[in-house]
């Protein structure tokens, strides 16, 4: 039986690339230190900072929301109702309880009302549902935090996410993306500050946070992501991890240490607002305002 | 033995030889690696070795999620 390093008792945690073990108390302490170690590294937001946080009801949007709130931060969530059938609505059920446990305000958005919800862009669009998706979720968090008066966006994107982004993008040379692949996207040309306070937090560790603080959580998945490469990517990841911990950790902290710091001399994105929205974006029109058009098109058409 | 497995939302059952299953026997046979996913017994974070026998009440949860942010 492995022994908590800071106090003896029994650990119930173990992990292999700090190599420490922890009991519940100090697992959950050492989960908040390392989040407000992130913040405070990565010069995300003070306390004075009103921040947005992304909600979507699974263990990593939850357990962040929880921890700033335990670190003292004025953290509000966002909540975008997909349309996802029985996904949808038992995610809302349980971001909505848990804003109420918190005494915090969550702000709700349905899909469905101001474009249309994914099934119906999914049938419609070329590109897989996950991009349509996250491109949704990008617009409306950063529209819903300047109307609500936030400074910050803050998103439960976690180590598994960013090196298995990191590893697609590699893979593939993307070099836009990976010039934008940053724990921090500052404020300007429309945008509010985006940041990720558990990119050096893996997902398992996200998610015994997430247990060990009695935190009602979505488990099941979004049944339109079974086939991300992502998830390929983060299964890969995790049998190097195995084999040799630490990787994962290394491989995203080394490219922001070695690669980002070139990248970025290179970075030459103009943007401008929208001519229909004045969201930001480098075409004339932004991507939902596109989106908006066709399905005013499609539904012109089904009515001829 | 057979045992009743809370897994993301669903109750699997799954049969074992013998009367008690290591947790790291039950990942196995889930397919799952601990390097995502872990065991909870009677409300309790368990190690790999520790023996789940049949009665327990168990879940099992795998961390990985996809799709885009």
């Amino acid at each position: 039986m492995k022994r908590c390093a800071k106090c003896s008792q029994k650990a119930v945690v173990y992990l292999p690339h700090h190599r420490i073990a922890l009991c519940k108390e100090h697992y959950i302490e050492w989960f908040e230190r390392r989040v407000e170690r992130t913040i405070r590294e990565f010069r995300m937001f003070s306390k004075d900072d009103r921040v947005l946080v992304a909600v979507s009801g699974g263990k990593d949007s939850l357990s962040l929301w929880h921890a700033l709130h335990r670190l003292g931060y004025q953290a509000d969530g966002l909540y975008i109702n997909l349309g996802i059938g029985e996904y949808s609505k038992l995610s809302e059920e349980k971001a909505k309880k848990f804003a109420q446990s918190l005494g915090r305000t969550l702000h709700v958005i349905r899909l469905k009302d101001v474009v249309e919800d994914i099934p119906t862009l999914k049938e419609m669009e070329k590109r897989p549902a996950c991009s349509v998706c996250g491109n949704l979720k990008r617009y409306y968090m950063n529209k819903s935090a300047k109307e609500l008066g936030f400074s910050v966006i803050a998103t439960g994107h976690n180590l598994d996410d960013e090196s298995a982004t990191l590893m697609g993008n590699v893979l593939s040379w993307n070099l836009g993306y990976l010039q934008r692949q940053y724990p921090v996207l500052k404020e300007g040309n429309g945008f509010v500050k985006k940041v990720k306070p558990l990119c050096l937090i893996t997902e398992k560790e996200s998610a015994l946070y997430a247990l060990l603080s009695n935190i009602d959580f979505v488990e099941e998945e979004c049944p339109y992501s079974v086939d991300a490469s992502s998830i390929e990517y983060k299964l890969l990841l995790s049998q190097i991890e195995e084999k040799s911990p630490g990787t994962k950790l290394r491989f995203y902290l080394e490219f922001l240490r070695k690669i980002q710091p070139l990248l970025k001399r290179e970075e030459k994105l103009e943007l401008k607002p929208c001519s229909i929205c004045g969201e930001p974006t480098s075409a004339d029109v932004c991507t939902v305002c596109r989106l908006k058009q066709r399905l005013t098109l499609s539904e012109k058409g089904q009515g001829s | 033995m057979k045992l009743r497995v809370q897994y993301r939302g669903r109750e699997l059952e799954l049969e074992f030889e013998g009367d008690k299953v290591k947790a790291k026997d039950l990942l196995k046979a889930m397919n799952l690696s601990r390097e995502y996913a872990f065991v909870v017994v009677n409300g309790e974070v368990v190690e790999e070795d520790f023996y789940i026998r049949e009665g327990d009440q168990v879940r099992v949860i795998n961390a990985i999620s996809g799709g885009q942010g």
